[in-house]
């Protein structure tokens, strides 16, 4: 079950790397793209608080990105 | 592009003609010029702040608050300065790795000022958890060269034992058309823990006694090996954002982590107890081993519907602990219009968390049974299954300014990583669900 | 951060989209506002973060749009334009601004030699231009040579009586403000835009466009323009615009197929007939809209020579064949 859905989740990175070239959209293309919940770090604060919690309850963190400094609860 | 600069003809000079027709119509003070050099227009940077409460209590166990205030600054040049303040307090009780007994147990404060008692058939906490911490963080981005966009910030936090100090670089390349985006970072971390009763000496017993004894002093300080120690953490982080149509954008990252120095938990104990009647024989100090490598690999989609926006994520996570665990997490935001407040929305939030034990994980250890090198009851790296449902709730006051409040269930269920219950331990609960709830609000102006 | 616009030759004369609400749309570091009129899709972007400045220019401008809208479209019967036209052999009163309206009009007249006019607009009912590619052959709405003739006695800038203060057509006229309408609603809005806020804004009604000033930080905006043949893959083309307007004419949705031969809607107002061999559009730089619009429409009506023209008047364009 485990390797199945490793397997969904990045077949798109496969695809992806082969098939670039069709990829993407031209800059005026970009009216969705630009609204603030299409940021992939949309809502940092909830982010971050969230963060925190899950760190000091679970044994696993960060691996999203660093932006604004990040939790710092190693 | 054609634009030849030809002599004029002899024909009337239509372009000089219509100037002064259309300034006519339109008035000639309200005439510009086409594509001269334009007025810089100087624009005023503008601060962006965000501040947040969050709330979060455990039934019967801890509470914190948590408070952010985040100042963001964009400058000419796509310059951005991002500072922010956090501070958390917590309070309550936590797990102290023991195991629950028939019968009233009890343990020492980790300061080693006091004891407490335990029920019969309750799981052992501790509840001198009270601590407060405070955290800044400063963080400057800026585009060093066309498609090029560096960053870098440092990070403090203190509380009464604890004390981190972090920086952090990263430099993002941008390529067609902006569409896929290669990033890499890194951090770096060193942190000082003075723990209030010093550094246990790993798997020593747990004095009990009475603190108020004169010998009491001597006798603790024997558990000691130091009052403070120190703990080093490298992150590396390769991201790789990718545009796929107008409606969907996708991330993937690879992630590595080094932590170095000490990693034990100061107040975690572990339950030695008999290996046919399950009772406690002795508490002792836990161990972990210095270092711990972690690796994870972390996609995320985001997919604009005709007004809804799904977000899915996944990280799966290993190290060298041989932990291992699944993260997915999911938002839909749901636009609800004006008609609920102006441009409201509801957004459900749903996570779900697997993960396995640690190698050295051990919800108690055997009385006679030779001592691993590390051993934690830690239920934080013992075999978990976490799952958050959450919803939350957003509009905009006052001049556009966005206000939010969100609340979730969180919970906890630590599960049976395969360790036979002698004796006693049958009728207790080893492994015990906790339930919490996360509530926040969030204002920016 | 560039940000582009398409621009849509959107033509459906037919359309009485009486739709006024104002959309707002926020956007990294600026707001876009949309809403219909003149038969177009309209939006208005403005690079502030101020929420309550957007809507408020959104507001102005909008309003002012179709007020424009209102006053002079043939489609409105209580419009100006519509009174005038009713009352065709008797005098009918006019305000200021459709006094300058008219003059302008004038101008155009002259220096196109006859070949702009606004009175050419009862051509139309000799002609219908739909944009269907019939592989049937022909239209059936090809008229006649009579036909034409017959409708051209209704045509001429000559036979209009007008002052500052009252109108007359000869009996049969009707003028239409449609070739000037949108790019004066244009610099009406960029007008008001600028008497409000130094942010910068882009006006830009149905592809016809003007920009208050360039982008913050000097940057220009970035304007894409599509390709007649909507269904080919060739890229568009982008032009950067620090100041000043853009109009495209052109035929890329309204034209009429006859013996094979593409028509284009412009018609000669002196002979009645489409014009022959029109590139299939023309962009325009300038430093109002309005002039950009006259200036790629006598373009067009140039026929052949559309390009020549323009590059003897050292205007920039760009034209599609």
């Amino acid at each position: 079950m485990k390797k199945n859905i490793k397997l969904v989740l990045f077949i798109p990175l496969i695809i992806g790397a082969t098939g670039c070239a069709n990829l993407g959209v031209e800059p005026w293309e970009r009216d969705l793209l630009a609204k603030d919940e299409m940021s992939l770090n949309a809502s940092p604060i909830d982010v971050a608080l969230d963060d925190h919690i899950y760190f000091s309850k679970e044994a696993s963190s960060g691996g999203k990105g660093f932006g604004g400094g990040g939790c710092g609860c190693n | 592009m054609k634009t030849k600069t030809k002599t004029k003809t002899e024909k009337t000079n239509i372009k000089a003609a219509l100037t002064l027709a259309t300034a006519a119509l339109l008035g000639t003070s309200n005439l510009a010029q086409a594509n001269t050099v334009s007025t810089d227009s100087a624009q005023e940077s503008t601060w962006e702040f965000d501040s947040a409460f969050l709330f979060y209590s455990e039934v019967d166990r801890v509470s914190a608050g948590e408070a952010i205030f985040n100042a963001k600054k964009t400058f000419a040049n796509d310059e951005i300065l991002n500072l922010k303040l956090t501070v958390d307090a917590l309070t309550g009780a936590s797990a102290s790795g023991a195991v629950a007994q028939p019968e009233v147990q009890t343990f020492t404060r980790p300061s080693g000022k006091g004891q407490y008692d335990i029920a019969a058939g309750e799981v052992p906490l501790d509840d001198t958890f009270q601590d407060t911490r405070v955290q800044l963080n400063a963080q400057w981005t800026q585009p060093i060269a066309p498609n090029y966009t560096a960053s870098g910030g440092v990070h403090i936090s203190k509380e009464y034992d604890y004390l981190s100090l972090g920086i952090n670089g990263n430099l993002a390349f941008d390529f067609d058309r902006k569409n896929s985006t290669f990033s890499a970072g890194f951090s770096f971390f060193q942190d000082t823990f003075t723990p209030e009763g010093g550094i246990p000496k790993p798997f020593s017993s747990m004095l009990i006694g009475d603190s108020s004894s004169p010998t009491w002093d001597n006798d603790f300080t024997e558990t000691r090996i130091g009052s403070e120690d120190t703990k080093t953490t490298i992150d590396i982080l390769l991201g790789f954002t990718q545009v796929i149509n107008r409606r969907m954008i996708t991330q993937f990252n690879y992630s590595y982590s080094m932590v170095d120095g000490y990693l034990t938990d100061p107040f975690k104990i572990i339950s030695v107890v008999n290996g046919s009647t399950g009772l406690t024989q002795d508490n002792i100090y836990e161990s972990r081993p210095d270092s711990r490598v972690k690796q994870s690999i972390y996609a995320q989609s985001l997919y604009h519907f005709d007004s809804t926006v799904l977000d899915v994520s996944y990280r799966y996570m290993w190290d060298d602990w041989e932990i291992t665990s699944h993260t997915l997490d999911t938002r839909f935001r749901i636009p609800l219009g004006d008609s609920f407040g102006t441009e409201s929305y509801i957004q459900p939030h749903f996570r779900f968390y697997q993960q396995s034990a640690a190698e050295f994980y051990q919800p108690f250890l055997i009385d006679g049974d030779a001592l691993p090198t590390y051993a934690s009851a830690d239920y934080r790296i013992g075999e978990m299954t976490t799952f958050t449902v959450g919803l939350k709730y957003g509009l905009l006051v006052n001049n556009g300014h966005d206000l939010s409040f969100r609340l979730e269930y969180y919970r906890q269920t630590p599960t049976d990583a395969g360790f036979d219950e002698p004796g006693a331990l049958q009728e207790v609960d080893l492994y015990p669900t906790i339930d919490a709830i996360i509530a926040q609000i969030t204002y920016s102006f | 951060m560039l940000l582009l616009l398409k621009l849509l030759i959107l033509s459906n004369e037919n359309c009485l989209n009486k739709d006024r609400t104002i959309r707002l749309a926020k956007s990294k570091g600026s707001y876009g506002i949309t809403f219909n009129a003149m038969a177009s899709p309209c939006e208005v972007i403005i690079q502030s973060t101020d929420k309550q400045l957007a809507a408020k220019l959104g507001d102005i401008i909008a309003t002012e749009v179709w007020r424009i809208e209102d006053k002079y479209s043939r489609y409105n019967q209580r419009s100006v334009c519509s009174v005038i036209n009713n009352n065709a052999g008797h005098c009918v009163a006019i305000d200021e601004e459709t006094y300058l309206l008219l003059n302008f009009a004038e101008q155009c007249y002259q220096l196109s030699d006859g070949l702009f006019d606004i009175s050419s607009g009862v051509l139309r009912k000799t002609w219908s231009f739909q944009g269907v590619q019939s592989s049937q052959g022909d239209n059936d709405n090809f008229p006649t040579e009579a036909q034409v003739k017959q409708n051209l006695m209704s045509v001429g800038w000559r036979k209009i009586d007008f002052d500052q203060n009252q109108i007359r057509l000869a009996n049969g006229m009707e003028i239409d403000f449609g070739g000037i309408g949108k790019e004066y609603a244009v610099d009406r809005a960029v007008i008001l835009a600028k008497q409000l806020t130094n942010s910068p804004v882009l006006v830009n009604l149905g592809g016809d466009l003007a920009v208050t000033s360039s982008r913050l930080h000097n940057e220009p905006w970035q304007v894409a323009i599509e390709h007649p043949d909507t269904d080919s893959n060739l890229t568009d083309m982008i032009i950067s615009l620090k100041m000043g307007a853009l109009a495209t004419s052109g035929d890329a949705r309204r034209f009429l197929i006859h013996d094979g031969k593409r028509y284009s809607h412009i018609l000669n107002a002196k002979t009645g007939w489409p014009i022959n061999e029109a590139p299939r559009s023309i962009t325009v730089v300038a430093p109002q809209c309005i002039q950009a619009g006259i200036l790629a429409t006598l373009a067009l009506l140039q026929g052949t020579q559309a390009e020549q023209f323009l590059e003897d008047q050292e205007i920039k364009f760009w034209a599609r064949r």
